[in-house]
């Protein structure tokens, strides 16, 4: 039977920290460096789950995973509580993670800071994992938005990154923002940025990549200049090329990594990310 | 650093990607040695792994043993699948065996460097190695001479230079003194990396870290609210194949001269005013000159007698290889050491370390005074126990802090219970190896984690005069049985002050 109340979810972890310490042995030790919160629209639960499998044990945490379902006819909350445990290569001990699913049914998924308030970690920063396009203006957002330190979101997922880059600004006095499509073309960025003194005088881009790690490279770039930057934009399933007038761009060969490795970095991020957030600032001024 | 890079460079602003290293080549003297196959190799495959060394470099491994560039490639190959932390993927270790060669040579012989020179000239052209070297002494340090000599006189004059020199430097003040002014007559003092590999564990770095940015530590860090504070640097090995070299060193020159005197040195310096080289290690030598000469009541040595580990039988010193039957070097040393200065004075810092004690194990202990005034009236249990405050260098990286609390029930009793933070459990899988991070600040020029000339000899300084009284008088070997945690005498050097070592 799920839970069906904070209080009963509580209780479940509680009982669960008990059962972990098995008589004799040492105690499971529980280790949080953070509440890592996670809005899951039901479009994203499968590749959301995929990239949570491979989390835990870099970034050990109270997750809690809402999946809302505003239109079910319920208006309750279910969810089950989890403890996952893995052991340290070489140490004896089990270092466990809780996991806390939250199904909002109905009208509860319009207010899911009041179910996740008392369900965070004390003094711990709280992550914000925004699946899809952003809502701006809807109460789930800006209850979460008002609850959370650092918002990661990945722009690639949004379907109109026009309307929402012209949007984001809003919230970046309110949370400091990550975006995993920017973390994508880091190496892109400093391997634009090893052609410093001749990238001073950039004034196009050809990238082939997709479209919108394209047009925050542009962005970036001319936000950085200060001057517009005309792109040159080859559709393709990640970036392949970048030039700069010509010039050919060449990266330190460096492995993405997996969606699970691409949140993870972003989760060591605290602090405002000012060269996004001007960069974002200025992709909706450059030619189209 | 980072500013003027960005005030030159707008697009580098805000890039997270740590500046690779320059391209260089490495040259390892002592290639086909034991440290080279279990720590360096490893090392430079696992920052090839990570795509942390430059676009362009080259490795040339230096021996007296005839080998082939294929043989030495196949050793090396061998080396990192037995001992390095990473899985071996094909594409990075085919990218790190391109850049390595090998050169037989023998230093002592005139013209016994041409070869390695040629080699480097030829990575210059073929590698792109732009004149930068490097140079890692892994070798005793009765062939530092030569070697130091030959290089100096073949200089590169293009690009930088740089010199690592492996532990131990030196085997007392007068022969340590002697290498700085070899060294010296070649290379300049920021140019010298002297490893002392326990800096670079990541426990070790957290010390400055623990104490520099937590606000509620440094009030306390001082003669009025720790009593005194213990480091145990334990091993459960023998000598193994070492006894040639451990009975020239014994346990006060492989470890107390190095290890030890580091970690009481990072235990008590005042904070650096940055995290510069320059700054940690004003701060450390400071300590180091401060640290009063203990007297021969201080200072406990100890030889291990056969005995037991982990259930099984083992030899006493004296029977394991290479060591003579009547031999008086010691594999046990504990001491009782002062930090005169303001912030330390009457505060003991016991140290000890030895071989074949019950269990590998590298911690400091930081005993704070006990509560004034205890309110209760203690039933049983425990009782009162001092607060400690214990770092964990190895195995278990990780710092615990023990308190007393209430076990529930009627009546107060009280219990020690330890609040731990165990590196692993908090932070991503996987800490880098010591001799990684060490390498690669070697390749990017910071020497933070490396020991300077002066604190070497402060360190053989302190050492010379508590090995001074040994030669007068002939120790009672063996006087512990190995799996136990040492001499008598060394638990009497704590009774007498009315303390104890820790529990384990």
């Amino acid at each position: 039977m799920p839970a069906t109340s904070v209080r009963e979810l509580e209780r479940e972890l509680n009982e669960l920290r008990v059962a972990s310490a098995e008589p004799g042995a040492a105690p499971r030790m529980r280790a949080s460096v953070m509440t890592h919160i996670a809005w899951v629209p039901e479009l994203w639960v499968e590749a959301a789950t995929d990239t949570l499998a491979g989390l835990a044990e870099r970034h050990p945490s109270r997750t809690i995973l809402l999946f809302p379902l505003p239109e079910d006819q319920r208006d309750v909350l279910e969810g089950e509580v989890d403890y996952r445990c893995f052991v340290r290569g070489g140490e004896q001990r089990e270092v466990c993670s809780e996991v806390i699913t939250i199904r909002l049914c109905g009208k509860r998924a319009a207010a899911p800071a009041s179910v996740v308030m008392p369900l965070l970690v004390s003094d711990l920063p709280v992550f914000l994992r925004w699946r899809g396009p952003l809502p701006f203006g809807a109460p789930e957002l800006e209850q979460l938005v008002g609850v959370a330190d650092r918002l990661v979101l990945d722009s690639r997922e949004w379907p109109d990154s026009e309307r929402d880059f012209g949007l984001l600004p809003g919230l970046f006095d309110r949370i400091a923002v990550s975006d995993i499509a920017w973390a994508r073309i880091e190496h892109w960025r400093a391997a634009v940025a090893d052609l410093w003194p001749r990238a001073a005088e950039a004034s196009v881009l050809r990238v082939a990549g997709p479209k919108t790690e394209a047009k925050l490279l542009r962005a970036w770039l001319a936000s950085r200049l200060r001057r517009r930057i005309e792109l040159r934009l080859e559709p393709a399933g990640e970036v392949e090329l970048v030039e700069v007038n010509g010039l050919d761009c060449h990266p330190l060969r460096v492995d993405v990594g997996t969606a699970s490795d691409l949140l993870s970095d972003q989760l060591e991020l605290y602090g405002r990310d000012r060269i996004y957030e001007e960069a974002v600032r200025s992709f909706s001024s450059q030619p189209s | 650093m980072t500013e003027t890079i960005a005030a030159q460079n707008p697009l580098a602003e805000g890039l997270r990607m740590r500046r690779p290293p320059e391209p260089f080549a490495l040259t390892i003297f002592g290639a086909s040695g034991d440290l080279t196959q279990r720590k360096l190799m490893p090392a430079l495959y696992s920052l090839a792994f990570r795509r942390l060394l430059p676009d362009r470099y080259g490795i040339v491994g230096v021996s007296r043993t005839e080998m082939t560039n294929d043989e030495f490639r196949r050793r090396m190959r061998e080396a990192i699948v037995e001992h390095s932390r990473d899985e071996l993927r094909e594409d990075v270790w085919e990218e790190l065996a391109d850049s390595l060669c090998y050169v037989a040579a023998d230093f002592g012989v005139e013209g016994g460097d041409q070869p390695l020179i040629d080699c480097l000239d030829e990575l210059d052209e073929t590698r792109g190695t732009a004149g930068n070297r490097v140079y890692y002494l892994a070798v005793p340090p009765k062939a530092f001479g030569s070697i130091v000599t030959a290089l100096g006189r073949a200089r590169s004059t293009k690009g930088w230079t740089r010199l690592i020199v492996e532990k131990p430097f030196g085997h007392d003040l007068a022969s340590a003194r002697g290498l700085n002014e070899l060294v010296h007559q070649h290379f300049a003092e920021e140019e010298i990396y002297r490893i002392d590999h326990y800096l670079g564990k990541e426990t070790v770095q957290n010390m400055l870290v623990l104490r520099f940015a937590n606000g509620i530590f440094e009030p306390i860090w001082n003669r009025q609210f720790i009593d005194h504070v213990q480091i145990t640097v334990a091993e459960s090995l023998g000598v193994g194949g070492r006894g040639e070299f451990y009975e020239e060193t014994g346990a006060m020159r492989d470890v107390v001269q190095n290890h030890v005197l580091q970690l009481v040195a990072l235990t008590a310096m005042e904070p650096p005013i940055d995290f510069d080289a320059e700054a940690v290690r004003n701060e450390k030598v400071k300590v180091l000159r401060a640290l009063h000469t203990p007297g021969p009541k201080h200072v406990v040595r100890g030889q291990f007698g056969p005995g037991f580990i982990e259930g099984e039988p083992v030899p006493g010193y004296r029977e394991e290889p290479g060591v003579a039957p009547d031999s008086e070097t010691e594999t046990y040393v504990a001491a009782k050491l002062y930090v005169d200065n303001w912030r330390w004075a009457d505060t003991p810092f016991y140290v000890r370390t030895g071989k074949r004690l019950p269990r590998r194990e590298t911690t400091i202990a930081i005993q704070f005074k006990r509560a004034p005034h205890p309110p209760f009236e203690v039933e049983d249990g425990e009782g009162l126990r001092p607060n400690v405050l214990l770092i964990h260098i190895q195995p278990d990286e990780g710092v615990s802090l023990a308190v007393g609390a209430k076990v529930p029930g009627q009546g107060v009793s009280i219990r020690t219970v330890h609040m731990d933070f165990l590196y692993g459990g908090a932070f991503r899988v996987g800490l880098p190896e010591a001799y990684e991070r060490l390498i690669l600040d070697c390749l990017l020029g910071d020497a933070t984690l490396f020991t300077r000339a002066d604190e070497v000899e402060e360190q053989w300084a302190l050492v010379d005069a508590m090995v001074a009284p040994w030669r007068r008088d002939r120790p009672h070997f063996p006087n512990y049985a190995a799996g136990t945690w040492g001499p008598h005498s060394a638990d009497e050097l704590l009774h007498r002050d009315g303390r104890s070592w820790r529990r384990h």
